[in-house]
């Protein structure tokens, strides 16, 4: 049954409706699924499926991994209000774009796709200083710092990503803080994290997510 | 020695020159040249017009642009502050754009050549034209109806709204943006652009599902396009994969020249162009950034090798970061002219 589903919920997702999406949702519900089944048998799967899919023959665009990500988001949280004992976060990250970078989206799509990886993601908005980064990954106890770059300067520029390693090395936080990238250079380019000195990138959003969730697992 | 608009017309109409058209994008490398602020560069025509004349002088390349930066066109939509960044492209810093009610309130402009915003656009291209017109392709930069709300009200937004409506709000932003392309078209045009990069990534099937190309891409563009002159205009979606949509873009929009992505198959685009058109073969200039001089040379043969065969090619670039150290443009230019020159 939960493949039908998934394949339902998949097939919606896909074709950017998410009205659709949130029918199969309902209807799975309305069958008797329990939301810790949504949850963690439709819609965590779905996006292992659509990371799986990209990596093979089918590629997904920007606009479907956005609504990928943004549905997953609204059906995590609303499952998760239905739960009576809602599950732990398995960690944190904060997040943030690069100084002098001004583009959301890419960050927008990582944090709906942590989110349904039961990941508490904070949010730490744009253009974000490597200081603020450490600072706050140390006050709200993350291991993860999340960097997004859309631009060339901005992925490579002193103040961002090479900044943050510095800031760690020398606090001594570098095993327990780790640094994933992601954005357009890094597409391009998918050596490039290495010369920014991050632990790991990820290719899109979706990736990202499970990128993230695994470096968490390793802290 | 032939000139850049004899090789492009050669290229253009399957005929042979001394070597294919070359096309190399430096923006703000200009401010380097000149030595000053990427925000004293931009805010003189005169200053952009002279680091263009002399950027393509000391490398040789084809083409002339008139791009000061992709944020201008908010600014001619009301935009107030642009972000100066010391190494790499300006950004938009204040959306026009922040909630729905702004669409009603967006204004485009009656006569966009008396705006200030486009005053030292037009100033740059009449420098150009006067030293190099009719030499050079002078390239100007307009960004299609689909894309332009992005750099409006930001990429997420605008996604948020073309995916999840209300429709009625983004077709009202679309039919604004589209009557500002046209009157763009116009201006850039009078000013003495030839050719003109119509830039629309939602034009490939990387951003968007092939439905909704060919449910809002497609007739946007056909809206775009409607009733005027294609010739100089190319189909670029910015670093955006779209050889799939070739032959629909064609069809039905009549252009004719395809500036490919860098991720693009050059030999699959060219085959679905199928002689219908020009192509041009993109490198990914991120890595220019890294590469050996041996490694870029390749990998610019490669590019020709792929899309010189049966005409109707040229070489070009994506948006040079500043990073690509002198060494590897020029072995990247010299690859090109060694590669794509004709017997």
């Amino acid at each position: 049954m939960f493949s039908e589903v998934i394949a339902a919920y998949n097939e919606a997702v896909f074709d950017t409706d998410r009205g659709r999406a949130l029918q199969v949702v309902q209807d799975a519900l309305a069958q008797g699924v329990a939301p810790e089944d949504v949850l963690f048998k439709v819609v965590a799967p779905a996006l292992e499926l659509m990371i799986q899919t990209v990596s093979g023959e089918a590629e997904f665009n920007l606009a479907q991994h956005f609504m990928a990500s943004q549905i997953a988001a609204e059906v995590t949280e609303a499952m998760l209000s239905r739960m009576a004992a809602p599950p732990q976060a398995i960690g944190r990250v904060v997040i943030g774009t690069a100084p002098g970078d001004f583009h959301s989206l890419g960050k927008r799509i990582v944090v709906g796709c942590l989110k349904a990886r039961m990941v508490d993601a904070i949010d730490l908005g744009l253009d974000v200083t490597a200081e603020r980064f450490v600072d706050a990954a140390v006050e709200r106890g993350a291991a993860v710092i999340g960097i997004s770059s859309m631009m060339m300067h901005t992925a490579t520029g002193p103040g961002g990503c090479l900044k943050v390693r510095q800031l760690l090395r020398e606090r001594g936080l570098e095993d327990k803080i780790k640094v994933a990238v992601g954005g357009a250079p890094y597409r391009f380019d998918p050596e490039l994290y290495h010369a920014v000195q991050a632990d790991a990138w990820a290719s899109d959003g979706v990736m990202a997510g499970r990128v993230i969730a695994d470096l968490i697992k390793e802290a | 020695m032939m000139t850049g608009m004899e090789r492009l017309a050669a290229a253009a109409n399957g005929e042979q020159a001394d070597r294919i058209p070359v096309f190399c994008n430096l923006f703000d490398q200009g401010a380097k040249l000149l030595g000053m602020s990427t925000e004293r560069y931009y805010s003189s025509g005169e200053f952009v017009a002279k680091a263009q004349l002399l950027l393509r002088e000391q490398y040789g390349y084809d083409n002339l642009w008139s791009l000061f930066y992709v944020g201008r066109e908010a600014e001619l939509l009301g935009c107030r502050r642009i972000i100066f960044a010391a190494d790499g492209p300006p950004n938009v810093g204040e959306m026009v754009i922040k909630k729905l009610e702004d669409i009603d309130k967006l204004q485009v402009p009656d006569d966009l050549a008396a705006h200030p915003a486009f005053r030292e656009v037009a100033r740059c291209l009449a420098i150009l034209r006067d030293k190099a017109g009719g030499r050079y392709p002078i390239c100007a930069y307009l960004t299609a109806s689909m894309a332009l709300p992005a750099i409006l009200m930001g990429m997420e937004g605008w996604l948020r709204l073309l995916l999840l409506g209300p429709a009625e709000a983004r077709d009202a932003l679309l039919e604004k943006c589209s009557a500002f392309f046209r009157k763009e078209l116009d201006a850039y045009r009078a000013a003495g652009a030839d050719v003109i990069i119509y830039s629309n990534p939602f034009g490939s099937t990387d951003l968007v599902t092939m439905r909704l190309f060919r449910e809002l891409s497609l007739p946007w563009m056909r809206k775009d396009l409607d009733g005027i002159d294609t010739a100089g205009l190319v189909y670029y979606c910015g670093s955006a994969r779209f050889n799939q949509v070739i032959g629909q873009v064609i069809d039905q929009l009549g252009l004719s020249c395809f500036y490919l992505s860098p991720l693009d198959d050059v030999a699959e685009g060219k085959a679905a162009i199928a002689g219908r058109g020009l192509a041009c073969g993109v490198i990914n200039d991120i890595q220019l950034v890294g590469w050996s001089e041996a490694r870029v040379e390749a990998e610019v043969e490669r590019i020709i090798a792929a899309g010189k065969p049966g005409g109707k090619f040229l070489f070009g670039t994506l948006l040079m970061p500043c990073g690509i150290p002198e060494r590897n443009i020029v072995a990247m230019l010299r690859a090109a002219y060694k590669f794509g020159s004709q017997p």
